[in-house]
Formats: C-alpha cells, sequence, structure tokens
C-alpha cells in the first residue's frame, strides 16, 4: 500500500464528517488518464464541497470535480490530482416553475433524472447527450456535451439562464438568474459552460424548459453517395421545414446494432435519420415535403419511425462512437462531405476502419477509428483529420482515446491566438491553481 | 470638484447623487450587497482626467494620420452629435474617429493607449442606458463607415459582417433569398449589429429564437493592447473557453469588436399576426402567463397599454383601439397548419380571458401597419411627453400580473404618468415614464420610481435588464441582484482583458468610489 499523502490527516480532522476513501485500490476505479487520486470525497451538500474547495485553496492543493465520471477521460494529461470531488449527492430538483418554463436544479442529478421529474408537468430540457442515465447536469455543462436535437434547440449555452459555481477560493457565487431574458452584467453561463472544471466546479443550474413534443417522428433515407447525402441535409436546412434533427451515419464497423431491430442499416451507403417533433396536426405534411427534397437528392426511404421502435433507434446512436477512440471535429456543413472523403480515403490507405455519426445540419462529425491500438496509422490518420479540418474553418477534438496516444497526440489540437486571452481569465478566476491544471486547451 | 462632473445640465449630477443614495442604503440583507462593509473592489477610479489642450492636438494628428482628416472630428460643433445616446445621460468625447478597417481601430486603440485616454466604441447611439456615453471624455470610435456586409453563406446558414451594418439592411439583404437575422430590435432601423453585440440585444422576435447571443457564432476583435484576434468562428464549439459568449453583451467595455459572424435562418413558410383586445390589464397579462404555461410559445407577445395605444395610434394609425386598457400583439410562425393550430389555440386563451376582440391582420400591409405602430412607439410617446424614462426589467412570466400592478402603484405614489409596451412573452418589461426635466424635483421622482420598479423585479425572482444593459443607468441595481462575490468574479473578467479600463471606463460596475465626489459638490 502506497504512503499516505500528508494532508489526508489533517483533511480527517476537520472534516470528520465527509465520507472520503484514500485507499488506493479502491480509487483504481477513479483514475483519471491512469493518474490516481490522493483522495475522493463525496460531500453530501454545496456548502460541505464550498468548505472543501476552501480548505484544499488554503492548503495549495489541487481538486478536480467530477461528476458520474462519464466523461472524465477527456482531455489532455492532467497534472497530480490531489483530490477528486465527486457532486453525485447534490441531485435534488430545487423549483420546477412549470408556467414559466424554468426549473432550477442541483448540478449532480443525471439529466435521465431531471427529466423524469420534468415530464411530470408536461416539459423537459432541451438536451440530448449520450449516456443521459448516468452523465450528471454538471459534467454535461463543464464539458459542453450535446446531442443530435441542438440542430433545432441549441446547445447547453441556449439552455442555461443561470448557474452557481465554487470557485477557486471556496466561494459560491451566482451568475446569470432565473429568467428567460438577463443582460445584467458579464454572461459567466458562457464561460463556465464547456470549461471543464478550469474555472470553477458548477454546482447550480437553471435553465429554460420546452414543452414535451406533441408528435415525433423519425425518417431513414440512404444513399449512395456522400455529396447526395449532405445535398438534401442543406435542402433540409434552407427549407421551412424544422426538423429536431439530422443524423448522417456511417457505419462501417460492427453491424452490431441490427438485432435490436426489425430491420437493418444498409451494408454500404449513407443513412440520413431525420427527427421532426411537431403538432399532430403539421406532422404529415412535413414528412412528405421532407421526403420530396430527400427526393430529389437521390434517396431511399428505409424506415419510417414512431413510438418504441424509433425511441430504440435514437437510444442505439446515442450508444454509437463510444469506444475506445473517437474524435469530434466541427466544421461548416459544407464541408462534411468532404471530411467523409477524408475520411474514407485515411482508411483505405492506412488499413483502419470508421464510424462516423455526424449532426449533419451542424457540420459536427464523431469520428470513430479502429483498431485503436494500431497507434502509429491512428496518429497519421488523426493528424491528416485535424488538418483538413483547420484548412476548412473548423477543428478537431480527440474525445476518447488512450493515455498514451495522448502522449503523441493533443487533444484539443494546438491554441490559436485567442489563448492568451483565455490564460489571463484562467489566472483571475484561479491564480494557485487549485482546479487541476494540464487538462484543457494548451494545458490549462 | 472632479473634471468629469462637468456635465452642463441636471441629469447627470442627479444620476449621481441617486446613485449615492442607492448604493449607500444598507438596509439589504441576505444576497444583496453592503458596500459598507467592503467594496466589492479594491481597484479605484481610472485616473482619467480631461485631456489638455496640448495633448489633444498631438492625438488629433496621430489620429488623422490613421484615419485622414476628413474622419477625425474634434470641434465642439462636431462633437455634440456624439453627447448623446437614447439614455437621459450625457457627456462630451474629446475626440471621435470614424475609422475604416480593423487594421485603423487597432492603431487607434495603441495611440489611446500610448497616450493614456479612454475609448469609447459607439455603434448607432440607440442605447437606452448611456453605453456609448464617454463619461471621462477621450476618444468615442464610431463605426458608420465600417458598414459592410462581407460574406452571406447561404448553403451553411452564416453572414459575416462589419460593426456598422445597420441591423435592418442585414434582414433586406436576405430577405429577398429567404432567409433572416432573428434578433430584431424595435430600433433595427438605426441601431447596428456591433451595438447589438454590445448590449445583447432582444427584440419581438426575440421569444422563440432568442436574442443576439443565440446567434452569433464568431468575433473579430481588437483587445486593449491594440492586438486584432479571431474568436470563435463559422463552426460550433471551437476548443477553449466560449469567448463569444462572454463578449457578447460586455457593453463595450472588454474589447472592440471589428466584425461578427452571425447564424441566419431560412424565413418561415407562413406568418400571422394578430391582436387581442383587453378591458383590464390584469386579463391581458393572465393571457400571456396561460399562454406561455400551456407550451404554445408564439414567436412574438408583445404588450401595449392605453397610454401607449392612444399614443400609437395618434402617431402611425394602425387600428389600434385607443379606449382598451391592453392590446397583446402576437405572431405566429411556422408550416400554415401549425400557425393555423396555434392561433386557434391563442384565441381560445385570449377569449377565455375576457377579450373583448381578438383580430387577425388580413394581409401582410396590415401586419406591417401593427408592427410599425408597436417599434415606432417609443417614438410616439415622444408626442404627448417632452421626455421618457424607459425600464428594462424581466420578471418571471407568471408574475406579470403582480408587478404591472406593482409597477402602477409606484407611479401613482411618484405622481408620475406611466405607459407599458414590452416583450410581454419574455416578461420583459419596458414601463415608459413621462416626465418634464423642467418641473423642478421631477426627474428626481422618476428615478426614485424607477429604482423602485427594478426592487420589485429582483424581488420576485427577475433581473435589472433584459436588453438595454447596465450601461451608466443601472451600475447601482446591480447590487439589487448580484452579490459582492459575484460582482467581483465579474470584475475579474474586467481585470483580465481590459486592466486599465482603456475600454468605456466607469461602466456597468457599481462605483462605491463616487460617493466622496459626490460629496463635495
Ligand atoms: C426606440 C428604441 C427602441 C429600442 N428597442 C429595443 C429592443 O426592442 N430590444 C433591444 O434589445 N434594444 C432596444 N433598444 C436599445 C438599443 O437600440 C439597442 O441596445 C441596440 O443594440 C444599440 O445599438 P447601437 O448601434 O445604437 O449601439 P450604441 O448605443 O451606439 O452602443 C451600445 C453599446 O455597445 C457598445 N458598442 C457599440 N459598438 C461596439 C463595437 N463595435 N464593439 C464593442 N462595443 C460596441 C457601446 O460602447 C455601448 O456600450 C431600443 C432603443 C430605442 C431608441
Amino acid at each position: 500500500m502506497a504512503e499516505i499523502t500528508p494532508f489526508v490527516p489533517l483533511f480527517r480532522q476537520q472534516f470528520p464528517q465527509i465520507h472520503s476513501i484514500d485507499d488506493p485500490i479502491q480509487l483504481l476505479d477513479y483514475t483519471v488518464d491512469d493518474r490516481l487520486p490522493d483522495i475522493l470525497m463525496q460531500p453530501q451538500t454545496i456548502e460541505e464541497a464550498a468548505r472543501i474547495v476552501k480548505f484544499f485553496h488554503a492548503q495549495k492543493l489541487s481538486v478536480l470535480p467530477r461528476g458520474n465520471g462519464t466523461h472524465m477521460s477527456i482531455g489532455d494529461l492532467p497534472a497530480h490530482i490531489n483530490a477528486l470531488l465527486e457532486t453525485t449527492a447534490f441531485n435534488h430538483v430545487l423549483e420546477h416553475e412549470a408556467p414559466d418554463l424554468t426549473c432550477r436544479t442541483e448540478a449532480g442529478i443525471t439529466l435521465a433524472q431531471l427529466q423524469a421529474q420534468l415530464k411530470n408537468k408536461g416539459q423537459r430540457l432541451a438536451l440530448d447527450p449520450p449516456n443521459a442515465e448516468t452523465a450528471t447536469i454538471g459534467g454535461i455543462l463543464a464539458t459542453n456535451d450535446s446531442g443530435p436535437k441542438r440542430l433545432r434547440y441549441g446547445s447547453a449555452r441556449d439552455q442555461v439562464i443561470g448557474l452557481s459555481v465554487i470557485q477557486a477560493n471556496g466561494e459560491i457565487s451566482h451568475s446569470g438568474g432565473r429568467v428567460v431574458k438577463n443582460v445584467a452584467g458579464y454572461d459567466l453561463n458562457k464561460l463556465y459552460i464547456g470549461s471543464f472544471g478550469t474555472l470553477g466546479i458548477i454546482v447550480e443550474a437553471n435553465f429554460k424548459l420546452y414543452p414535451l413534443a406533441p408528435a415525433e417522428r423519425t425518417l431513414l433515407f440512404t444513399f449512395e453517395s456522400i455529396e447526395d447525402a449532405m445535398q438534401a441535409t442543406i435542402g433540409l436546412t434552407s427549407s421551412t421545414l424544422a426538423p429536431s434533427a439530422i443524423e448522417l451515419l456511417t457505419l462501417q464497423g460492427p453491424k452490431d446494432a441490427s438485432p435490436f431491430f426489425a430491420f437493418s442499416l444498409p451494408e454500404t451507403g449513407y443513412t440520413l435519420a431525420v427527427n421532426f417533433e411537431n403538432s399532430t396536426i403539421a406532422m404529415t405534411r412535413q414528412i412528405n415535403e421532407a421526403l420530396k427534397i430527400a427526393q430529389t437528392h437521390h434517396a431511399f426511404l428505409r424506415e419510417d419511425l414512431e413510438g418504441q421502435e424509433q425511441e430504440r433507434f435514437w437510444q442505439m446512436i446515442s450508444l454509437q462512437i463510444q469506444s475506445a477512440l473517437s474524435c469530434k471535429i466541427n466544421l461548416p456543413v459544407t464541408r462534411i462531405a468532404g471530411l467523409i472523403d477524408q475520411v474514407e480515403t485515411i482508411c483505405k490507405h492506412q488499413h483502419l476502419i470508421a464510424n462516423i455519426v455526424a449532426h449533419a445540419g451542424n457540420g459536427i462529425a464523431y469520428v470513430e477509428l479502429g483498431p485503436y491500438n494500431a497507434m502509429s496509422r491512428i496518429i497519421t490518420a488523426i493528424t491528416t483529420l485535424r488538418n483538413f479540418a483547420q484548412a476548412n474553418k473548423g477543428n478537431l477534438v480527440l474525445e476518447r482515446c488512450s493515455t498514451q496516444l495522448k502522449q503523441h497526440l493533443s487533444v484539443w489540437g494546438e491554441p490559436r491566438a485567442d489563448f492568451d486571452m483565455m490564460k489571463r481569465l484562467k489566472h483571475q478566476f484561479d491564480p494557485d491553481g487549485v482546479f487541476v491544471r494540464g487538462r484543457y486547451l494548451g494545458g490549462l | 470638484m472632479r473634471l468629469y462632473f462637468t456635465f452642463s445640465d441636471m441629469h447627470g449630477i442627479i444620476s449621481i447623487l441617486e446613485m449615492f443614495i442607492i448604493t449607500s442604503s444598507e438596509g439589504k440583507q441576505g444576497r444583496k450587497m453592503s458596500i459598507i462593509e467592503e467594496p466589492f473592489t479594491t481597484t479605484t477610479e481610472p485616473p482619467y482626467t480631461r485631456l489638455s489642450e496640448k495633448t489633444k492636438i498631438q492625438v488629433i494628428k496621430a489620429l488623422q494620420e490613421v484615419s485622414g482628416k476628413a474622419y477625425v472630428l474634434h470641434t465642439l460643433y462636431d462633437l455634440a452629435l456624439y453627447e448623446y445616446d437614447a439614455s437621459i445621460e450625457r457627456a462630451r468625447p474629446d475626440i471621435v474617429v470614424l475609422p475604416a478597417s480593423t487594421q485603423e481601430v487597432a492603431a487607434i486603440v495603441k495611440i489611446a493607449t500610448h497616450y493614456h485616454i479612454p475609448v469609447v466604441p459607439r455603434g448607432a447611439g440607440t442605447g437606452l442606458s448611456g453605453g456609448a456615453i464617454p463619461i471621462y471624455g477621450g476618444i468615442v470610435v464610431t463605426f458608420t463607415r465600417m458598414n459592410h456586409i462581407l460574406a452571406i453563406d447561404y448553403e451553411n446558414l452564416r453572414a459575416t459582417v462589419e460593426p456598422g451594418v445597420v441591423n435592418i439592411h442585414l434582414n433586406q439583404a436576405l430577405n429577398p433569398h429567404g432567409y433572416a437575422y432573428v434578433p430584431d430590435p424595435s430600433s433595427q432601423r438605426a441601431c447596428t449589429i456591433g451595438g447589438n453585440v454590445g448590449e445583447n440585444a432582444g427584440g419581438p422576435h426575440t421569444l422563440v429564437y432568442g436574442v443576439t447571443t443565440n446567434h452569433v457564432l464568431g468575433l473579430e476583435i481588437v483587445t486593449s493592447e491594440g492586438e486584432i484576434l479571431e474568436i470563435g468562428g463559422e463552426a460550433y464549439d471551437t476548443p477553449g473557453f466560449d469567448l463569444t459568449g462572454l463578449l457578447v453583451g460586455s457593453e463595450g467595455t472588454l474589447c472592440i469588436v471589428t466584425k461578427i459572424i452571425v447564424r441566419i435562418v431560412p424565413l418561415a413558410e407562413d406568418v400571422k399576426t394578430m391582436i387581442a383586445v383587453f378591458d383590464t390589464i390584469e386579463d391581458a397579462s393572465n393571457t400571456v402567463s396561460e399562454i406561455i404555461a400551456s407550451g404554445i410559445i408564439p414567436t412574438a407577445i408583445e404588450m401595449m397599454d392605453q397610454l401607449i395605444l392612444q399614443a400609437v395610434e395618434a402617431d402611425s394609425h394602425a387600428g389600434y383601439p385607443l379606449d382598451a386598457a391592453a392590446v397583446l400583439l402576437m405572431e405566429t410562425e411556422g408550416m400554415r397548419e401549425a400557425v393555423n393550430a396555434q392561433i386557434e389555440e391563442i384565441v381560445a386563451i385570449c377569449k377565455k380571458n375576457q377579450a373583448r376582440v381578438v383580430r387577425i391582420a388580413a394581409d401582410e400591409n396590415e401586419r406591417q401597419l401593427l408592427w410599425a405602430g408597436r417599434k415606432n412607439a417609443f417614438g410616439a410617446v415622444g408626442r404627448i411627453s417632452p421626455e421618457f424614462y424607459v425600464q428594462d426589467g424581466v420578471v418571471p412570466r407568471t408574475q406579470l400580473p403582480y408587478v404591472l400592478r406593482c409597477i402602477s402603484e409606484i407611479c401613482r405614489r411618484y405622481q408620475l404618468k406611466v405607459g407599458n409596451v414590452f416583450h410581454a412573452g419574455d416578461g420583459n418589461l419596458h414601463p415608459l415614464i413621462l416626465f418634464d426635466a423642467q418641473v423642478p424635483g421631477e426627474l428626481e421622482r422618476v428615478r426614485l420610481a424607477g429604482h423602485e420598479i427594478l426592487e420589485i423585479c429582483a424581488a420576485v425572482g427577475g433581473t435589472i435588464t433584459g436588453e438595454h444593459g447596465v450601461g451608466l443607468e443601472k451600475q447601482a441595481e446591480m447590487a439589487l441582484i448580484f452579490t459582492e462575490v459575484d460582482l467581483r468574479i465579474m470584475k475579474k473578467v474586467q481585470t483580465a482583458w481590459n486592466p486599465d479600463q482603456l475600454f468605456n471606463p466607469g461602466k456597468l460596475f457599481p462605483l462605491p468610489g463616487r460617493c466622496a465626489d459626490v460629496k463635495q459638490l
């Protein structure tokens, strides 16, 4: 057994009531990129968490917030982690002002738990990232995670109206508020969203909400060429129709999804899944017009999904791209076809396989590459794709990969010229480096 | 007396006196800040004094080298226009520059840094919170010449514009192609996209689609060191902090914006506009609450009360009833069938809440007329009162009936006339308090009433500004909704980006340091 880190007894003495784990064997489940934290702390209340941060600040030790750990692997290699602070005990919905379409919740609640409570009053949060059952609101916001329906509703930045955040010195601050429109002072909500715990620990969030959709349908089209699939996508986004999601799928890897369905996805070609949420009355014509647009781009209609089958389909989509190696590539929509071509060419040359799921209407592609242990070929492929993205006004983030690969490739890519302004913010918010450094862009 | 108190009118002085009154009333508890205990910042005021004539001449010469003689204004006559925006504040700049390019802006900032002179960016000056007022004088940079639409990319749904582009000009370019840029402040015929970014402007149609920040993806900026940077971009989710999100709504206090990448959308297939006429404000506001609660989200729900209706009718003859207590102007858009269904639901809710008449605009002409009436409402009020003061509080939509009652009670108590014309669907109130600055004591009552209204908004869980910004006008009221800690964090952002308060000094934050100065007056 490893030596007990010196601050642990002091911590225990000052916070006897706080549940914590410092047994290295148990902590193995909590490594971040093979780095073992000294201690895992599980405060029961937000105030407790704030006092802990204050303690660590005073002791000049580092803290890394953690929800249920679904996204801990995103990021470059962390510096030493003194403590992991788990937020999952703060899991209460504090207010659901249904008539105002807003809610206020503690951030350790999982997305699924929150949605279940909102559903009781016929409402929902318009965020649909994967892992809703385990991912916490705090984690989703800190990583700016999103899903297919961002096409219609936008991402976390468009749903959050207020946040409470534990600052590096243990003070709790609030940004935004509880109303849907607010320009008082700087919009710090935007700064915390996607900041990966480098500026503060998100402990409460206020959201604006939407009513549950009265009706929902999904059309599955297949295309022989990627150009047609993307032209159809652009045809849809520039039409007067309002699809909630347009997902492009090119699953060349295992077809393990098929057994869940009465239908199978095609062996070759490109699938577009187009989702509509609408009043029942407008649905029929939406669907018909979407069919027309798709047909002008040589689509075959594969399926028209509703009810449980539709639900299972989207569940399956959200389970894709969860393997050991995947990246997220953000581009202008018109560059997605070119990207897919690139991926295919690289795979051919480097003998790799790729699965791609893209929010086609947003220009966001998740590309999964395998076999993940083909290190040098993978490095070549990712470097090529990153260059392509950067040359096309976009970027590539390596969302899932081995610790070993992180020694060769930066997860975020090189920072741009605006990085100095980010550094200044980090320095102001966390001058003593309480929030673990190393993982975020440029090592922040 | 400090030099920057050379306001020639009473407004400025009273404004500062009143700030003193507000910031020092320590009867607030809980989250509210107590300035007495500990000022939220130790930063003292920027030591800006008015330029000496000698330095001014040097600066003018340097600026002329950059932008050309014709575009550097400095005579009293030329500067007069730039003393005002649409708020009740004013102060005269020393110099106004009209740059033609980002490089010129960067050069101007470097000159300002060199001579230690504040720089205030200015769009069209339609701001309602004093954002573009140079209270310490210095250089006003105005974007009249940087008014080009640089690119429109229909396939990717993006447009890139210079900050001086007038909001409606972008839509005039897009609409014939079947596209639109959503945020549509009522001032859109005059205000600039740069100013919209500065204030994070909203408008009648931002209820469903969101305000400026929801439509801006990238910026080109000039920092307080005069460096030119690209922020965000055409693609989503640029790695690193969401600086675009931080900078939108920063009121010219963090950077100067020189280019803006916005999202555009296809025009809807069908649009229907209607008015519902009510005999009591209560019924109208209950209708709004009920529409929102039902989950129907129209594209716009605007409310106008009797005072406003009468002013609007006298001005634009749009066909609004003169004897109604309140009218709701509502719009829905989307697929034809969905629009019709929504209209039916809305009509039913209006009827249930005793709407006297519900009228759907018969054609595009009538629709435009109704909107013109609404969008010119502030101007129309100019006909019935020498001056007015607009507030901009936001409340949860369930609280509208209560807060509207409070507003009318407060104004009655201060013996002031008030009209309400506002974005009801967002809960974003715009009480217009009428006054005449020539009547002794009236302006002071206006400010006190305004402050009480914002106190009510804060007390019911709302905010002090929904779209007009804090500027000079609501600095003290920031403490109604933010704690000392909250404000200190915001101050850190300013320290990071604009450490010497070169850009737009003296705005946005409560100014405890001012109390002493005022006492000497
Ligand atoms: C009749 C009337 C109706 C209005 N209706 C609405 C409404 O419906 N919704 C709404 O939101 N507002 C409304 N407003 C307020 C005002 O029009 C908006 O705030 C608008 O966005 C201001 O734009 P502007 O170009 O006039 O900016 P200005 O008033 O010139 O400047 C506003 C702020 O932005 C800063 N700024 C300007 N340009 C830049 C730049 N390039 N870089 C950095 N900072 C910059 C300035 O320093 C200042 O702080 C209304 C005003 C009037 C008079």
